[in-house]
């Protein structure tokens, strides 16, 4: 098997050239150990060659888990040759990383991309100058417009098969000398150079594998050191500096700028787009937009469409004639027509309704409108210890929590990165839409609720942002957020292809939980609620109230009294929500015996609000269920991503405890401003309320900052 | 001067990076190192939008304040 590792910087076309060699054949998966997203896929036309997708990075320092993935892949797995996309628009940046690709020891190709935008800049680049000088093939690509991706497809395979290795780039003198008294210092190896590199550098990560002696250690020391001293400067900026000097050398005759300082149109569109006083309203009315088409008009039309034709027209109705024909009994034309066709449709009418707000979500990341919000975010999150990149986790929430905590990954601080993870479920996510509908229904009686929906996104964003504030007064998560930097691309037209793939992946891997998890929970519902001991021993009950779901409901319910649901019903549906949130729909349908999946039956309205004393009973359990713990899938999901058994069980008590107390504060204060008594509930709910308000505007305690990008191994 | 007291798009050379972290090492990878030219685009109540090597990227201002021009 020859593997080809595809490596550039983010922003450089990797994913469009990714997608162009591989076609359909990807996998897609996570590096062990890390929450960083692996891609693999097979060259078109070449089975026997593997294209593996390193993440997109701009050095091979150790400052993002990304890096370190990448560079502990190409260090101890060894492809065959490394295919290394680089902006031919932003040449110069682009090379720091292909400098030091080219200490590696491997095979390198260099695909030069975006060569349409330089020719249109009446740049020059002269091609074949620039391959001698870095010693290795240099091809010219327009991964968009798909020319060239045949030649540096053959120009890969061509350098795997070959054995040339690049030759290396060259420092000043004092430096070089430096950097061959450490070489010899070292274990020998194929990669002596960039471990030399590594070690001089100071690399914590490089240091502990290598394992020096004590001896040699100190020699290296004294020899950093002395440069050190010498240069007036830190290891690591003499090394960036050469690189740079290096760069600028290969560059030099070779490549020709002839652009004017001008603003160019995606400067334009940011004096507009990122103004001080647009920026806001401009982003409102974005999200808007998308909430708009995927929650109010398509997603709802598709949804519907699902819900009413597809799923009983379609294929209960065909499967009930097909099973008749083969004489099947009634039982098990039950149980596969409604127990699980019917079952496996509710979360599949939320399909649409997701991949129409992860389409818009995937079209504003890919034009590089997503990166201007982070921007826009990070002023005002910042005030609240929250990195803007946060934002974009919630953003994607609000499609499904799974994508959600993974987009965290690009949070540098390890805290933040854990405080976003830890409420960004909190978001109303599209499996939340029904329980919305319904108790908005329930407490209103049939009335237009159009805008709790909305009030209820707004009443999401704000239980993140307290939550997030009172987490960060504690001392685990005290201190300022990593500063903000981010590169921000070009606005450019989205490709459909890549716009479509990302929102058909993050789609299937909800297709995929809905086919598997919530199979078996539609299981254990239906016996969970069939079977219970009566007078005659234990079997098949004819009331739900004999069930077993009623006795584990009825023993846990207690719990829940002091939020105004303390019944059986209410507690076993929001049991049932652990499995998946859309399940409380149908736990509810099921057990006041009324069949509707989406929340929008007038009767389901009635029926339910007999479960809850008052609205604010209702309101109450709302809350709960959409703060609590989120579903199973994003459950496992955060502990991977978390990578910590005690941080994931730290998160899930935190959420809980905050659901709860959040939805004691609502209904005990609410009854008691409307009316009610005077009890413990109350003054519980006082001084969790008065805990919370002393938490939120004490003065914040300011501390070391932790370690930046630590959770990768 | 620090560069949040940079104009709008006029060139200037920095000067200078403070502070000794791994910011500071993940800025010069993406491109700020000394004797390099920087124009601002874009600035918003102190954080801006820079132009380096033919990249925009989006800094705060606390880092701002430690980019000396």
């Amino acid at each position: 098997m020859i593997k080809i590792a595809l490596a550039g910087n983010p922003n450089s076309g990797k994913t469009t050239l990714f997608n162009a060699l591989t076609g359909s054949s990807q996998y897609v998966g996570n590096w062990p150990g890390v929450t960083v997203e692996k891609k693999e896929g097979r060259l078109k036309g070449q089975p026997k060659i593997v294209i593996q997708d390193l993440p997109g990075i701009y050095s091979l320092s150790p400052y993002t888990p990304e890096e370190v993935v990448t560079r502990n892949y190409l260090i101890h797995e060894k492809p065959n040759a490394i295919l290394n996309i680089v902006d031919a628009s932003t040449l110069e940046r682009n090379l720091y990383l292909t400098s030091q690709l080219l200490e590696l020891n491997l095979p390198v190709v260099v695909a030069l991309n975006m060569m349409d935008i330089v020719r249109k800049q009446k740049d020059k680049i002269d091609v074949e100058a620039l391959s001698r000088r870095l010693g290795c093939p240099v091809i010219e690509l327009s991964a968009a417009s798909g020319q060239g991706i045949d030649e540096v497809s053959k120009a890969a395979v061509a350098a795997a098969l070959g054995k040339k290795t690049p030759h290396v780039s060259e420092f000043s003198k004092p430096v070089e000398d430096v950097l061959s008294s450490i070489e010899v210092l070292l274990p020998k190896s194929e990669e002596s150079r960039w471990y030399a590199i590594k070690v001089f550098e100071n690399d914590a990560k490089v240091l502990d594998e290598l394992k020096l002696d004590p001896a040699s250690l100190k020699k290296i020391n004294v020899l950093r050191e002395g440069l050190e001293t010498e240069m007036d400067d830190d290891a690591e900026s003499i090394i960036t500096d050469e690189r740079y000097t290096w760069i600028a050398g290969i560059l030099d005759g070779v490549y020709k700028k002839n652009r004017t300082h001008t603003l160019s149109i995606s400067d334009k569109i940011d004096k507009i787009v990122t103004n001080r006083w647009l920026a806001l309203p401009i982003f409102v009315l974005v999200m808007g937009l998308v909430y708009c088409l995927s929650i109010s008009t398509i997603g709802t039309y598709c949804t519907d469409w699902v819900n009413d034709v597809f799923v009983p027209e379609w294929c209960q109705a065909n499967m009930t004639t097909f099973l008749e024909s083969l004489h099947a009994s009634d039982s098990v034309i039950s149980l596969v027509v409604d127990g699980i066709i019917g079952g496996l449709g509710a979360p599949l009418g939320f399909v649409p309704q997701m991949a129409v707000i992860f389409l818009c979500l995937s079209f504003l990341e890919d034009c590089g409108y997503m990166s201007r919000i982070a921007f826009i975010m990070d002023r005002i999150f910042r005030r609240f210890g929250l990195s803007g990149k946060s934002f974009i986790s919630f953003m994607v929430s609000t499609g499904c929590g799974v994508p959600g905590i993974m987009a965290a990954r690009t949070i540098e601080e390890e805290r933040d990165r854990k405080m976003t993870m830890i409420v960004t479920t909190s978001m109303p996510c599209g499996a939340k839409l029904p329980i919305i509908a319904l108790i908005a229904g329930a407490i209103m009686g049939g009335a237009d609720a159009w805008w709790i929906a909305w009030a209820t996104y707004i009443f999401g964003i704000f239980a993140i942002i307290l939550s997030a504030l009172i987490l960060k007064h504690t001392k685990m998560f005290a201190g300022e957020p990593a500063p903000f930097i981010m590169e921000l691309p070009a606005y450019h037209w989205p490709r459909v292809n890549n716009v479509l793939r990302q929102t058909w992946q993050r789609c299937w891997h909800f297709i995929k939980k809905a086919g598997t998890i919530l199979f078996v929970c539609c299981v254990v519902t239906w016996f969970l609620l069939t079977y219970g001991f009566t007078a005659d021993g234990f079997g098949m009950v004819d009331e739900v109230g004999q069930s077993l779901m009623a006795a584990i409901g009825g023993w846990i319910a207690p719990l829940f009294a002091p939020l105004g649901w303390g019944n059986w019903q209410a507690t076993a549906a929001s049991l049932s929500g652990f499995v998946a949130k859309e399940q409380i729909v149908s736990t509810m349908g099921v057990l006041v015996n009324v069949l509707d999946e989406t929340g929008e039956d007038p009767a389901l309205w009635t029926a339910v609000m007999t479960m809850f004393p008052s609205a604010w009973a209702a309101l109450s359990f709302l809350a709960f269920n959409l703060l609590d713990a989120p579903c199973l899938a994003a459950i496992s999901t955060l502990a991977k991503e978390m990578n910590d058994r005690k941080w994931t069980w730290f998160a899930i008590g935190w959420q809980m405890f905050y659901a709860y107390t959040v939805a004691l504060i609502i209904d005990q204060l609410g009854t008691w401003f409307t009316g009610g008594g005077f009890g413990i509930g109350t003054a519980a709910a006082l001084v969790i309320l008065g805990w919370y308000l002393y938490m939120i505007f004490k003065p914040m305690k300011k501390s070391v900052p932790s370690r930046v990008g630590m959770n990768a191994a | 001067m620090p560069l949040c007291f940079a104009k709008e798009n006029t060139n200037y050379t920095i000067s200078r990076i403070t502070g000794k972290d791994e910011v500071r090492s993940h800025l010069r990878n993406l491109g700020l190192v000394e004797n390099e030219t920087i124009s601002v685009k874009q600035s918003i109540a102190g954080s801006l939008i820079v132009e380096v090597k033919g990249v925009r990227i989006a800094l705060n201002k606390d880092l701002a304040r430690r980019i000396m021009i």
